[in-house]
């Protein structure tokens, strides 16, 4: 087989793109289990939901690209908070097995509801920039993944920014590294796990709705995103945000390799084979665990 | 006498379906060191979380500065003057001392952050050279003194620390106490949980004795550290019981 530099280098950005996009919802993921120690199996949905929603703000509402990916991302913090104050509020921290049911639960519930509503036809999303993208040479990357990737750039400086040097950032960090030493300095547990859990419903609202144009929809479209999600939270630490962040890369790179220079029915296997031999090699995964380090 | 700082009256509180502080009763008088002593699973911790509110509250009350305080959670407590710096180390251990100290001023608004953090490293000018430093990688004694300064960020009118010296070099815990004392003679009223019964007892005012989750003895330090009993139990006699 030979490699051509070019398609390559195609390949390796699209990797990125997707990768970026993948460590949106691992960060999310992340944020959720540092600040309330539990995880969130209903986070693939909430993807979901900000996927439906670009399907239902563009052609239905008449919102152009940048104005449905912010309706989108608004409709998915609300349906995190939603999430947060009608079922995880009341949890405490040592009722994780409870915490597994009622997430479970809930993507269930939310994935039968998606297909009730929308059916489990897949959908395209279709934008103004269509597959309009630019050239440089012979590579050409569409707009809706340089959005995309650049709005996911965008969204963890944002994130690291807040996390390190606002007190509402800092006030989650905290809760994940000494609860007890939260209460000490009253920081309220509750206020921040909403907070966290709005945070993380709108980076994953974002992600949705960024891959809604790339991808197809369809109900089911976050049950294999979130296997990936967990993984990635695992690998790169748990609790670490840079590390979910580059094993989200690099799972996005291999998934485009792989997709590109074999069969893609590959494609979801050798991610997962990657995935199952670095968590036998290092289970504690590749980076510091634990703390939300941001650093 | 002028009215306690705090008043317990009849303070029953412990976890779950369990009360493990039984019918207490005390009262602290602004500026003075206490000493809570007490055999393991006395209910000296349960008592302190009981007056910051992080435990359950059964019955009785907690009256601070005159006002009731045993329904309000601890962040309203926390505002109202009350510190608590809970046994082990209770800090952030992946933020820099500075962010640690920062974080102590979450209750307090930004305006004012600046003026309290140089007020406590004013204080603990080793907090000042430790500034970039992780707290986790700080000695268990310099931990120590980050989470005093944390609480203190708030100019606390009461102080409750649970075994500030425990697991410290014994010219650690020397260090320990002193601060303790400097604390107490700013005017704040501090009341200690403290694994080394003899050395608390030399800097502390009153002692309060509790067994099995009632208090079982009250006075001037000096004489409870004579009390044969108490010599016996906890200053070098028989660890066991006091009774």
């Amino acid at each position: 087989m030979t490699i051509d530099a070019t398609y390559l280098l195609q390949l390796t950005l699209n990797g990125i793109a997707l990768g970026l996009l993948y460590a949106l919802i691992a960060v999310g993921l992340s944020l959720i289990f540092g600040v309330m120690e539990i995880i969130n199996f209903a986070h693939g949905e909430i993807l979901m939901l900000g996927a439906f929603a670009m399907t239902f703000a563009l052609p239905v509402l008449g919102l152009l690209y940048w104005p449905a990916l912010a309706a989108a991302i608004l409709a998915t913090m609300l349906a995190g908070l939603l999430i947060y104050e009608v079922l995880l509020a009341r949890l405490r921290t040592d009722e994780f097995e409870r915490s597994i049911l009622i997430t479970l639960g809930l993507s269930i519930i939310l994935i039968h509801t998606a297909q009730y509503f929308f059916t489990a036809t897949p959908r395209m999303v279709d934008t103004q920039y269509g597959f309009d993208g630019v050239e440089i040479g012979t590579i050409r990357l569409t707009w809706t993944r340089l959005i995309g990737a650049a709005a996911a750039l965008v969204a963890f400086a944002g994130l690291y920014l807040t996390l390190r040097f606002t007190q509402f950032g800092r006030a989650m960090r905290a809760i994940a590294q000494n609860r007890e030493a939260a209460l000490m300095v009253g920081i309220r547990p509750r206020v921040v796990a909403r907070n966290a859990m709005i945070l993380a419903a709108g980076l994953c609202g974002l992600a949705g709705s960024a891959i809604a144009p790339i991808q197809l929809v369809t109900p089911y479209m976050g049950q294999f995103l979130i296997f990936k999600a967990f993984a990635l939270v695992t690998i790169g630490g748990l609790g670490n945000i840079p590390g979910a962040v580059v094993a989200a890369v690099a799972l996005g790179l291999i998934e485009s390799w792989v997709g590109g220079f074999f069969a893609s029915a590959w494609q979801e296997g050798a991610v997962f084979l990657v995935m199952i031999v670095v968590l036998l090699l290092r289970p504690e995964g590749l980076f510091k665990r634990g703390g939300m380090r941001v650093g | 006498m002028s009215s306690p700082v705090l008043e317990l009256v009849s303070v029953t509180a412990g976890y779950g379906d369990n009360p493990i502080v039984r019918d207490f009763s005390a009262r602290l008088q602004a500026g003075t060191i206490t000493t809570l002593i007490g055999g393991n699973g006395a209910g000296k911790s349960t008592l302190l979380r009981a007056i910051y509110g992080t435990n359950k509250f059964f019955s009785g009350q907690i009256v601070f500065k005159d006002e009731p305080v045993e329904r309000l959670p601890p962040w309203e407590r926390l505002k109202r003057g009350i510190g608590f710096v809970p046994q082990g180390r209770c800090n952030f251990p992946a933020m820099s001392v500075g962010e640690n100290l920062k974080m102590g001023c979450y209750t307090l608004a930004s305006s004012r952050h600046d003026v309290a953090i140089e007020r406590v490293v004013s204080l603990f000018p080793l907090l000042r050279e430790r500034w970039r430093t992780e707290a986790g990688n700080l000695s268990g004694g310099q931990q120590q003194i980050l989470e005093m300064a944390m609480v203190l960020l708030l100019q606390p009118s009461l102080l409750l620390l649970d075994e500030p010296s425990l697991g410290l070099s014994p010219k650690m815990q020397g260090d320990v106490f002193a601060t303790v004392q400097r604390i107490a003679a700013t005017g704040v009223t501090v009341l200690v949980v403290e694994q080394n019964v003899r050395g608390a007892l030399l800097i502390s005012d009153r002692a309060l004795v509790m067994e099995q989750g009632r208090k079982f003895m009250e006075g001037p330090a000096a004489e409870v550290r004579t009390d044969p009993r108490i010599r016996q139990a906890y200053l070098g006699g028989n660890i066991q019981t006091a009774a």
